[in-house]
């Protein structure tokens, strides 16, 4: 699988729209079988995660929003960078907040957390064009677990 | 898919058991109304549900704690809330987050109705 950009504008159909790239790409074989179906999971859920937390909480202004996806399979790893033209807002901070307030059973605050258990290097900053940028890699080699409380 | 038209189909067992069949999706798109039709089993009798995940596609942190939330309701209740014929993609998402620690896990929807009943 090459590197695969897509551009989406329209926030009410991005989400069915992302699953169905990844329901194409399973269809298609396009993921390289180092990366086995549990990561390809995995990376469907961060991403799925990432674009809800988009959906429900940026701030677009007046802006009409635009989000950019890029994978770059690596053999058992897979880069990703989803960069928006939102406000965007200080994620070390909130993973933290989230960390220290998670209720037992929590009904909210477990995305954010998600996505960080699954991934490896993520950052969230402003690039040089203004824009900002989600960037991670998902690795087969990982088996990642959340410390929910029950 | 289009989640927004997707309604949950519960179908009674007994006065005290409804299974539902989530569908293929359950996140921040229909929580909500996940939400809405377990309070109106429990307001009507309801204590024990079997989620059926057969088709279920999608399960996100949200839709997660939609069923956290349940859980929280029947519990006090002594009722029970247990998964039945979890797909794959489901079950990645309850190994990452040990969610089998408190939701038992059937094979089939009818083994988890024996079980329960």
């Amino acid at each position: 699988m090459d590197i695969v950009h897509h551009r989406f504008r329209d926030l009410n159909t991005i989400i069915d729209h992302v699953h169905g790239l990844f329901d194409r790409w399973n269809a298609e074989n396009r993921f390289p079988p180092a990366f086995p179906e549990n990561a390809r999971y995995l990376l469907r859920q961060v991403v799925h995660e990432w674009i809800a937390n988009l959906v429900q909480h940026a701030d677009f202004h007046d802006r009409e929003p635009e989000i950019h996806i890029d994978i770059q399979p690596n053999g058992r790893n897979v880069h990703c960078v989803i960069e928006d033209n939102s406000d965007g807002f200080d994620l070390n901070t909130n993973l933290r907040i989230r960390e220290a307030m998670l209720e037992k059973l929590p009904e909210r605050g477990m995305g954010l957390l998600m996505m960080e258990r699954c991934t490896e290097d993520l950052v969230y900053y402003r690039a040089h064009n203004g824009h900002f940028r989600l960037e991670f890699s998902v690795s087969a080699d990982k088996d990642p677990w959340m410390d929910i409380p029950f | 898919m289009n989640v927004s038209t997707m309604n949950f189909s519960v179908e009674p067992c007994t006065q005290e058991t409804v299974i539902i069949r989530v569908g293929k999706a359950l996140d921040f798109r229909n929580a909500a109304e996940f939400k809405t039709v377990c309070q109106e089993q429990v307001r009507s009798g309801v204590r024990n549900f079997i989620l059926d995940f057969t088709d279920t596609g999608i399960l996100d942190s949200t839709g997660l704690g939609s069923i956290f939330s349940l859980y929280r309701q029947v519990s006090p209740l002594e009722g029970q809330v247990v998964f039945a014929s979890v797909s794959r993609p489901v079950q990645v998402v309850v190994q990452l987050t040990r969610t089998y620690k408190v939701f038992r896990q059937f094979p089939t929807v009818e083994a988890a109705r024996e079980a329960v009943l």
